[in-house]
């Protein structure tokens, strides 16, 4: 009996390549529905995972790593020096493995696979067969990428989410879709290239770091391995440097940072509604996953010093260029793809924040973006459906011609606004309140960005929803109608993990705290503003005892004394 | 065990009632009598209103005024010396014992604050030791109490006033859940016991203006009103919101009780950054900028008048544009510590005061007059808190007299809106006071609210708002006592040339104090213009109207006429007894001041400034109206100025909106055609390479077979060669 993560990963491709095998010519219902069935026996799956998951005590394992996964599979795959009893061997080993940010990501990605599925139910016709294998497959390569724990299998589920997707564009895509599809293909290939060489030189310096320090790797691709060896030994500044920017330049292109993002809005208004719905849902997902996973642990110096100032100030201009390419929009679509460059800017600002609060902020806004821009694009998708346009200047007043619509059009549109309630409040203040300790500048300016965004989406309402009614000259026979009760469905599960992530982000913080926090241990926590910060840091802890326990007028003596420049620290703390 | 006597209890069913009156309407009264939607609003806010007095008078010990003199001897003597701290900190240290006696005394005796937890919303680190930790925790105390009776009353009016307004509108229950929405948001907004969770209420109630600002969303000006309306909201929130983080990142804490229970600890951060809590200070009031629609941010408000005339009574006068006059008088144990931040406070109020009152001079809309005067009258309150910049023992007394403005015209202003949605009403949605006059026979019960409203607005001698501005003058004419001297520096760029521009604390407020009893004037004359232009003159009726415009049902009347009484003696009963002041100094974290004497000459002053209004806007719109008429072509260009609103919306559309748009074309321009053109660039080089390569690759097999041939010849010849050399 395999493990239910290895179910997990391929249950996807396997339903993928029987749909293909079997049935090829299958008629649009059966493709769907076998498509439907099969995502959501996968993410029947990954709730079981989770259940695993949970089972597992952590509290045990917080360990020294930064990188710990639990549910570990191996599987040797290469085994280059057999091992003996005097020496331990090298081998190469397939590694898969869950750790809780991971697990977050799964389960938006099986989650949204679904919608994926529900939302092309009749916007596919040609084809289908080829198109929900399509999706299948590339569900499959997502779960994986989260899954991986050793360098290839990630890098090989990494570049394998690009396959179905250009399909996915390039046969089902809009009028430009072969350019979109390849432009799309090439860039961020290029862009990984550069990454593996990146990766490679990595596992050399690891791997000559553990003959130096006579610790050799005994798998020197596994990630906890490598992120174990240089927590103790780090590479040289100018090493991490060089591998950082490697390694970042395929991650950066697929986030993507500012100015490396203009393939996203083409691939986006090009893609059908399911394909963007998984590529801003997921797939970008990837390359601030890339980071956390691959930079964050393993070349902190890097990260600190090069990262946090270049991926910051990037992440920064994205967030208000974005905002402010997304204002200039007519199309609809094009619109939420500018948004997401700024989302995913709130993002990485949150991890390159380095501390608890900016990394765990970090996490939730890819979760939280993923819901809203995903059912975002799906909203889009259901009026192209209606109108065939996205032109927000052929369009007005819809939500007196469809309510419900409306309904979810206003939801969505505040949670991605960041409306406290709704989630995207919850991880965009934690990114930003992170960044702010690290940086307040890059902070402040991050911040305009919530009002650029109140601006362009409230616009998208106030156009083409409010006023009075504007519908385009539609070519279809039937009436244009409310949303049916398929698409009801395929947008509650995503507007209802919104609101529940806005309520009660707790549980989410805390599935990833164990791992957010073994990773920013190494980066500490640097306090305050600039100046007067020893004074500052010590203050809070006779603040936050005054009001518990300690008597008050024991306390006031303490702070009169603090407040004296002289005050030796060791009274300061009763 | 649950005690429903005990405040801390049932504190979270305040909220609680409303909120699930909205769930109700959104989940099953959406569908099933619709036109009854109003019924669980109505039982809701009457819970939440009954238990808001209950709170009033269980959250202060009783007898609270009697203790007062005794506490406050002792509470005056702790903070003097708290101020003696202040200046000279190291000599108190050396004598630790001589304040805690002070300060024990006082607190053990003090004002308590009750609180409970619902559950934990936010937190990062382990339970045990948090870094950040946001749960999600009601709590009131003085000043709580007194917002939400405030709060629940006026609601509680006005959903029963908008049960026979709106009746017949197709989105009767979604006015009626958005109302309930609203309603549990701002109760949260009083009761929020940390300062993010007062930020998310903050912005929910935000949410909810916008909603029924938009309510009729077919029309353009709506759904222009109510995106205005939340993006200028942002604005101020993006203030507020860095202003919460400067104080996490400084205290390590968002929590009111732990921030403001001790003002010795806040006073020893000061000693070692003086300047944070006026960076505080400022992006908290940025925040209060945009909410209370101060100047310049306050062009919001009267384009919020497109929604529902109820909205505009509860929303946009009386309640949610109050809650940044809240921020502020709330913050007070940090505002007291940055004067500069005060006098800031003081001179946005008054510039929002004069500007607002200059507008309202010549508005044609009975709603806009409205409008322009609830931003005239906010920007008093914060004139009022702001008076404490000339002295931290006006504090007290400056956050009281603010907050009892705040009382007072949330009771005058419903009153009046009500009465103009009363006017709308029956004039069929008719607001432009040009179209209809002399409705004082045949609107006699409107007539009545609409005439207390504005007689306690004009200040009219012993109504409210004579009491609650009175006391507003009063404090800056305390304030101009202020002898400290401050410099402004202005720099021009790329020179050396600078202006100093120097003022005591005394000259600032004085002109601060004059722009009050100017506006004073105006709000008289303002008022009773619309008064007159309504309700006076020949008797004319829009077509709209249909034949017999009625009066108010008596859904409408009954709320109007409790209204119009509490407009009229609710700051009689509280202000002179200095009922409302003695129990808001139950506030914890308030430093304790004294009672001021009433000042007579401002009495005085503002009586016959009121009188004076109301004459002027009789002569001129009533007994010869040819005045008016003369003046206004005599001086079109000032008219025109003020009728736009000085012309704010123009210079912010050229200057702010129109700029952003551009550089929006612009930067999606550059994407377009910069940095993708670069990037298709790269794509074209291996297209460049094969380019260069490609005629090799011909195709024809004579060319393939001469460089075969080449090649075997040049092969041949270097084996030959090889060979040649080892022989």
């Amino acid at each position: 009996m395999p493990s239910l993560l290895v179910i997990m990963i391929f249950l996807p491709a396997v339903a993928a390549v029987m749909l293909l095998l079997l049935d090829a010519k299958a008629p649009p219902v059966r493709a769907r529905w076998t498509a439907l069935l099969a995502t959501l026996a996968t993410f029947v799956v990954s709730l079981g995972v989770a259940s695993q998951f949970l089972a597992v005590d952590r509290t045990t394992s917080v360990s020294v790593n930064p990188v710990h996964p639990v549910m570990e599979l191996k599987h040797t795959w290469l085994n280059l020096v057999p091992a003996t009893p005097e020496a331990p061997g090298i081998s190469l080993e397939f590694s898969l493995g869950l750790d809780g940010i991971s697990l977050s990501l799964v389960l938006l990605t099986t989650l949204l696979t679904i919608s994926a599925v529900m939302v092309s139910w009749t916007a596919i016709s040609e084809r289908s067969a080829e198109f929900y294998a399509c999706l299948l497959i590339l569900e499959s390569g997502l779960i994986g990428v989260f899954c991986a724990f050793d360098l290839v299998l990630f890098y090989v589920f990494f570049e394998f989410t690009l396959i179905p997707l250009f399909f996915l564009v390039g046969i089902w895509g809009g009028p430009l879709r072969r350019y979109a599809a390849g432009k799309f293909f090439i860039y961020t290939l290029a862009g990984s290239v550069i990454t593996l060489l990146g990766l490679i030189w990595l596992v050399v310096e690891t791997y000559q770091m553990g003959l130096k320090t006579h610790e050799p790797l005994e798998t020197p691709l596994s990630i906890p391995a490598i992120s174990g060896l240089l927590m103790t030994n780090a590479l040289s500044t100018e090493t991490q440097v060089a591998i950082f920017l490697m390694i970042a330049a395929g991650f950066m292109v697929k986030v993507p940072l500012f100015p490396f993002h203009t393939w996203l809005p083409l691939a986006h208004v090009e893609a059908p509604t399911a394909g963007s719905v998984l590529l801003a849902g997921v797939l970008l997902k990837l390359g601030s996953y890339g980071f956390l996973r691959l930079c964050l642990p393993i070349l902190p110096h890097a990260c600190l010093n090069v990262g946090l100032p270049l991926v910051g100030a990037l992440s920064v201009i994205g967030i208000v260029y974005g905002s402010m390419c997304a204002l200039a929009q007519n199309d609809i679509k094009k619109l939420v793809a500018y948004s997401s460059v700024a989302h995913l800017g709130f993002c990485m600002l949150g991890l390159f924040a380095l501390n608890n609060e900016g990394v765990s902020g970090g996490v939730l806004q890819m979760i939280n973006h993923g819901l809203s821009t995903g059912a975002l694009f799906c909203i889009v998708g259901m009026f192209y459906e209606r109108y065939h346009t996205r032109e927000l200047s052929q369009l007005g007043g819809l939500a007196s011609r469809l309510p419900l619509l409306g309904v979810a059009m206003v939801f969505t549109s505040f949670a991605s606004i960041g409306l406290p309630g709704l989630n995207g409040f919850v991880g965009e203040m934690l990114a930003l309140i992170g960044m702010f300790k690290r940086d307040p500048i890059l902070a402040v300016i991050g911040a305009s960005g919530v009002v650029l965004g109140a601006w362009y989406l409230l616009g998208v309402l106030q156009k083409a929803f409010f006023g009075p009614l504007q519908e385009p000259h539609h070519h279809g026979h039937e009436p244009i109608v409310d949303l049916n009760a398929r698409e009801v469905l395929t947008l509650a599960p995503l507007l209802a993990a919104c609101l529940w992530l806005g309520l009660f982000p707790q549980p989410v913080l805390d599935l990833i705290r164990p791992d957010v926090e073994s990773l920013t241990k190494m980066y500490g926590d640097v306090k305050a503003m600039k100046g007067a910060k020893a004074q500052v840091t010590q203050l809070p802890v006779s603040l936050t005892e005054l009001a518990s326990a300690t008597p008050v007028s024991e306390t006031i003596t303490n702070l009169q004394k603090l407040a004296t420049p002289e005050a030796p620290k060791s009274e300061v703390r009763p | 065990m649950f005690d429903w006597l005990k405040p801390n209890d049932v504190l979270w069913l305040i909220p609680a009632a409303p909120l699930l009156a909205c769930l109700w309407i959104v989940v099953v009264g959406h569908v099933v009598r619709r036109q009854y939607a109003h019924r669980p609003v109505v039982v809701a806010i009457a819970i939440s209103t009954a238990l808001s007095y209950h709170l009033l008078l269980n959250v202060v010990p009783t007898g609270f005024v009697e203790r007062d003199h005794g506490a406050h001897a002792e509470t005056a003597a702790a903070h003097e010396h708290a101020e003696h701290v202040d200046s000279d900190t190291p000599a108190d240290a050396e004598h630790p014992d001589v304040p805690e006696a002070h300060t024990h005394a006082a607190d053990a005796s003090g004002p308590t604050a009750i609180s409970t937890t619902l559950y934990e919303w936010i937190r990062i680190g382990s339970e045990a030791s948090p870094t950040l930790s946001i749960p999600v925790k009601l709590r009131a105390d003085a000043m709580t109490a007194l917002m939400l009776v405030m709060v629940t009353t006026v609601s509680l009016l006005v959903a029963v006033f908008a049960s026979g307004y709106m009746k017949g509108d197709p989105g009767y229950p979604r006015f009626f859940a958005s109302i309930a929405l609203f309603v549990f948001s701002m109760c949260m907004l009083v009761l929020a016991g940390n300062f993010l969770l007062m930020f998310v209420f903050w912005e929910a109630v935000g949410l909810c203006s916008y909603l029924l600002i938009g309510f009729w969303f077919k029309k353009p000006s709506a759904a222009a009103a109510a995106k205005k309306a939340f993006v200028v909201n942002r604005i101020g929130d993006f203030g507020f919101i860095l202003g919460v983080f400067l104080i996490w990142v400084t205290f390590d804490t968002l929590d009111f009780d732990v921030l403001f229970a001790n003002p010795l600890a806040i006073r020893a951060i000061v000693s070692q950054q003086p300047e944070i809590f006026t960076f505080i200070c400022m992006l908290l009031f940025v925040g209060a900028i945009g909410k209370s629609a101060q100047f310049p941010l306050h062009v919001w408000l009267p384009d919020a008048m497109e929604g529902p005339t109820p909205v505009s009574a509860l929303i946009h006068a009386a309640t949610m544009v109050t809650a940044g006059v809240y921020l502020v008088a709330r913050c007070t144990p940090f505002f007291i510590l940055a004067p500069k931040a005060q006098m800031f406070v003081a001179g946005i109020g008054a510039v929002t005061a004069l500007i607002a009152a200059i507008t309202a001079l010549t508005q044609y809309d009975l709603k806009r007059v409205l409008a322009y005067s609830t931003v005239s009258q906010l920007g008093y309150m914060f004139m009022a808190l702001g008076a404490a910049g000339a002295g931290t023992n006006l504090a007290t007394l400056a956050v009281t007299f603010a907050m009892f403005h705040m009382f007072t015209h949330a009771f005058f202003k419903a009153v009046l809106f009500l009465s103009a949605g009363s006017v709308m009403h029956s004039m069929g949605d008719v607001i432009d006071m040009r179209r209809f006059s002399g409705l004082r026979s045949v609107l006699p019960i409107t007539h009545i609210t609409f005439l207390a409203g504005a007689l306690a607005l004009a200040g009219f001698p012993l109504l409210s708002g004579f009491w609650s501005k009175d006391e507003i003058l009063s404090i800056v004419f305390e304030a101009t006592k202020g002898t400290q001297l401050h410099s402004i520096k202005v720099m021009f760029p790329f020179t050396n040339y600078h202006w100093v521009i120097e003022f005591t604390t005394g000259t600032y407020y004085t002109l601060i104090l004059g722009v009050g009893l100017l506006a004073s004037l105006m709000t008289a004359f303002y008022t009773f213009r619309a008064y007159f232009m309504t309700f006076w003159g020949e008797q004319k009726f829009p077509e709209e109207a249909g034949h017999h415009p009625h009066d108010a049902p008596p859904a409408m009347a009954i709320p109007l006429l409790i209204l119009g009484v509490a407009a009229l003696i609710v700051g009689g009963i509280a202000g002179p007894t200095h009922l409302y002041g003695n129990y808001l100094a139950q506030t914890p974290g308030l430093p304790a001041g004294d009672h001021l004497q009433p000042n007579m000459l401002m009495m005085g002053i503002s009586s016959v400034l009121a009188i004076l209004g109301i004459g002027l806007a009789y002569v001129c719109y009533v007994a010869t109206p040819a005045i008016a008429r003369d003046m206004k072509s005599s001086m079109s260009p000032l008219h025109a100025f003020s009728q736009s609103g000085l012309m704010l919306d123009y210079l912010y559309l050229r200057f702010v909106v129109l700029p952003l748009r551009l550089l929006a074309q612009i930067a999606e321009f550059f994407d377009r055609w910069v940095i993708d053109v670069i990037v298709d660039c790269f794509g074209f080089v291996p297209g460049l390479f094969g380019a260069i390569l490609r005629p090799i690759h011909s195709g024809y097999v004579q060319n393939y077979a001469m460089v075969m041939l080449i090649g075997l010849v040049v092969c041949l010849v270097s084996v030959l060669r090889v060979l040649a050399g080892t022989l």
